[in-house]
């Protein structure tokens, strides 16, 4: 059975608007996110291993594609879908800003990505990003038809860009 | 607090390795502990009936999105402070489940000198113990010339 119709076809070139994380670059998230990923690096933390190049503490590199959450006042889906035995826990539409596909209870993957880093984020800045459905094709695999949906994100701060990512997400 | 070395375009060659660097083993809490950080409650990483039984997953999945940051880091700290990651590429073929080790690694496929600083091509990867390759990828590193001027940064991309 085929998964890729031609209303899912149609969100390809789909793009969000310019949206802005909710919270600045915070050093307490950064410390939080950086002992998660078992990073205690000092250029997260230490002014002065950082004032040369960095222009201050900055967070880890992937760091501003994890930033966007969801802002108070905006709806709970955790709640909402509480009792959805297929809701999967993630609220993804939230953190990119794109339509979610019509795939509800299919399964959702990480198939990998591509990262283009320019500069890390300091400490208290705003980061913005802009995402695109570049890309959706299917694929039979062994267990059944896969979609393949490519989304690329650029991040931004002030006029600069921070890091590019193209990314591969699996429905199955 | 970790302190690279400098690295230079003229300390590396074809077939040296960046790493490996070794995490693990991952538990339940060491995944809970990056949902938090990230907020993402995907329940595959902490839901194992939902896991097993909706998804028809083997077990709880050490998140994709974790293991890109050791990528990350692995490189990074290679690179040093003088050094840029400039891009990595990766796919994550295999799953990797609670309870595993793992290793990342990485081994130099080619330099390529441009005009004010070099660029290293790497192939990458994360193995479990028992060798199974779950992320392989590349990458392009960005290293100075030893007596030549420090990388840009932000970084700017050679010309083609």
């Amino acid at each position: 059975m085929t998964i890729l119709t031609d209303e899912i076809r149609g969100y390809i070139g789909r793009q969000s608007e310019q949206i802005t994380a909710c919270d600045a670059v915070e050093p307490g998230a950064v410390r939080r996110y950086a002992q998660a990923i078992m990073a205690d690096d000092d250029m997260t933390y230490a002014p002065d291993a950082t004032a040369g190049r960095y222009g201050g503490p900055v967070a880890p590199p992937i760091y501003p594609a994890f930033m966007f959450r969801r802002p108070l006042g905006t709806p709970d889906v955790l709640s909402e879908r509480a009792e959805d035995p297929d809701f999967d826990g993630l609220v993804s539409s939230a953190s990119d800003g794109l339509p979610e596909l019509p795939l509800h209870g299919r399964a959702l993957l990480n198939g990998g990505s591509e990262i283009e880093f320019l500069r890390y984020a300091r400490h208290g800045e705003q980061v913005t990003q802009r995402s695109r459905y570049t890309d959706i094709y299917e694929r039979e695999s062994k267990n059944g038809a896969m979609l393949f949906v490519i989304v690329e994100t650029e991040y931004t701060a002030g006029s600069d860009v921070l890091l590019r990512v193209r990314k591969t997400i699996i429905r199955r | 607090m970790n302190t690279p070395k400098a690295l230079a375009f003229e300390d590396v060659a074809v077939g040296q390795e960046a790493g490996p660097m070794h995490k693990g083993p991952f538990t339940t809490a060491h995944l809970m502990r990056w949902s938090a950080a990230m907020e993402n409650w995907h329940k595959i990483h902490y839901d194992l009936p939902f896991a097993t039984g909706h998804d028809k997953l083997p077990g709880l999945l050490i998140n994709g999105s974790l293991k890109q940051q050791l990528i990350a880091q692995l490189l990074k700290d290679w690179a040093g402070p003088t050094g840029w990651v400039w891009k990595i590429r990766f796919q994550f073929r295999a799953m990797n489940l609670v309870g595993e080790r793992l290793e990342i690694w990485a081994r130099i496929k080619d330099t390529q000198p441009k005009d004010s600083y070099g660029l290293v091509e790497l192939e990458l990867g994360i193995r479990n113990e028992a060798g199974v390759e779950s992320t392989p990828g590349s990458a392009t590193i960005a290293l100075p010339f030893r007596e030549g001027p420090p990388l840009p940064y932000p970084f700017v991309p050679p010309f083609a």
